[in-house]
């Protein structure tokens, strides 16, 4: 390799080189999609070590795995589903076990004493008042663009858990989002 | 809120990235055992390489080529240039004609691994 800079360009030439071999390429990848999937780990309920964890071997997998990428869908989504599917793997009884309320799912109770200040809410902290069940299903479905089949399936629990799961989730993210969303609201009118 | 609405919202609220400090650091973290992976799977072909080399030598040494060397410390009595030149025809019909069919496939498995090695190094390279 003659230079060591990292290669510009579309994440879909950046994919192709790293298919060829080119870790630099692939490097780049990972600084430019590595936050949103960490962040997504984190946001399905894993903690930051996990996460990161996680993170990191979806990145090592979706190497061994980014010659099947074809740009068809953005770069991002398609590692972000990996990392899902590896956390998944990983917490895949546990899961399974929250979600058909088999062990005791409460919610984060450090979220209930959260003060509902408009400016101070934003969706990490929203997520929080979320249980664990609601948050894996919300974040898969609207953070890694998986459908409630896909869910279901992989879990392999019935979809009607998961949707009601996501609904509840939706209702108490609905609440607690409200006074950000009806605040800027305001100021768009205003 | 009409439900699309809020739905396209948090869609749009997930696909913002949270900052993270260490994002360089992760990334560098990833490069790390990328490097890792690939230099354990450049030892593990050259060492299945070695092993498969010395197999072989190993299974052509003891098929023939000290039976062939004990026979002619044996025959003593021959002429040192005849002796030599009957062991030089002995090798060389040994080096020729392969020991057993294992050595056989034994001598294809390692150049097969020298060639995935040679591989290897070229796409890194390269």
């Amino acid at each position: 390799m003659s230079s060591q800079r990292p290669p510009t360009g579309h994440d879909v030439e950046l994919a192709a080189l790293a298919a060829a071999g080119d870790r630099l390429a692939y490097g780049e990848l990972v600084r430019r999609h590595g936050s949103a999937v960490r962040g997504l780990l984190r946001r399905m309920g894993a903690d930051s070590a996990m996460a990161d964890d996680m993170a990191q071997d979806a990145f090592l997998a979706g190497f061994e795995q980014v010659a099947d990428y074809r740009g068809e869908g953005a770069f991002g989504g398609w590692i972000k589903r990996i990392a899902a599917r590896c956390y998944l793997r990983k917490i895949k009884r546990e899961a399974r076990m929250i979600l058909t309320g088999e062990i005791q799912d409460g919610d984060d109770p450090t979220a209930l004493n959260e003060p509902r200040t408009a400016s101070r809410i934003d969706l990490d902290e929203a997520l929080k008042a979320l249980s664990k069940g609601e948050r894996l299903c919300v974040s898969l479905c609207y953070g890694g663009d998986w459908s409630h089949a896909e869910v279901a399936e992989t879990l392999n629990i019935p979809i009607g858990t998961v949707k009601s799961h996501v609904k509840r989730g939706l209702d108490k993210l609905r609440v607690r989002l409200a006074p950000k969303t009806e605040g800027a609201r305001r100021e768009a009118h205003g | 809120m009409a439900e699309p609405d809020f739905e396209s919202q948090l869609t749009r609220l997930f696909s913002e990235a949270p900052p993270f400090p260490d994002a360089e650091l992760f990334a560098a973290q990833v490069a790390a055992s990328l490097d890792r992976g690939w230099a354990l799977r450049r030892v593990l072909i050259g060492g299945a390489g070695v092993a498969a080399g010395v197999v072989a030598a190993a299974q052509i040494a003891a098929s023939r080529f000290s039976s062939e060397l004990q026979t002619l410390s044996l025959d003593g009595a021959r002429g040192v240039s005849a002796d030599i030149d009957a062991a030089l025809h002995k090798f060389n019909q040994l080096v020729a004609t392969p020991a057993s069919v294992e050595a056989l496939w034994l001598v294809a498995g390692l150049a097969a691994l020298a060639l995935a090695f040679a591989v290897t190094r070229a796409m890194e390279e390269f």
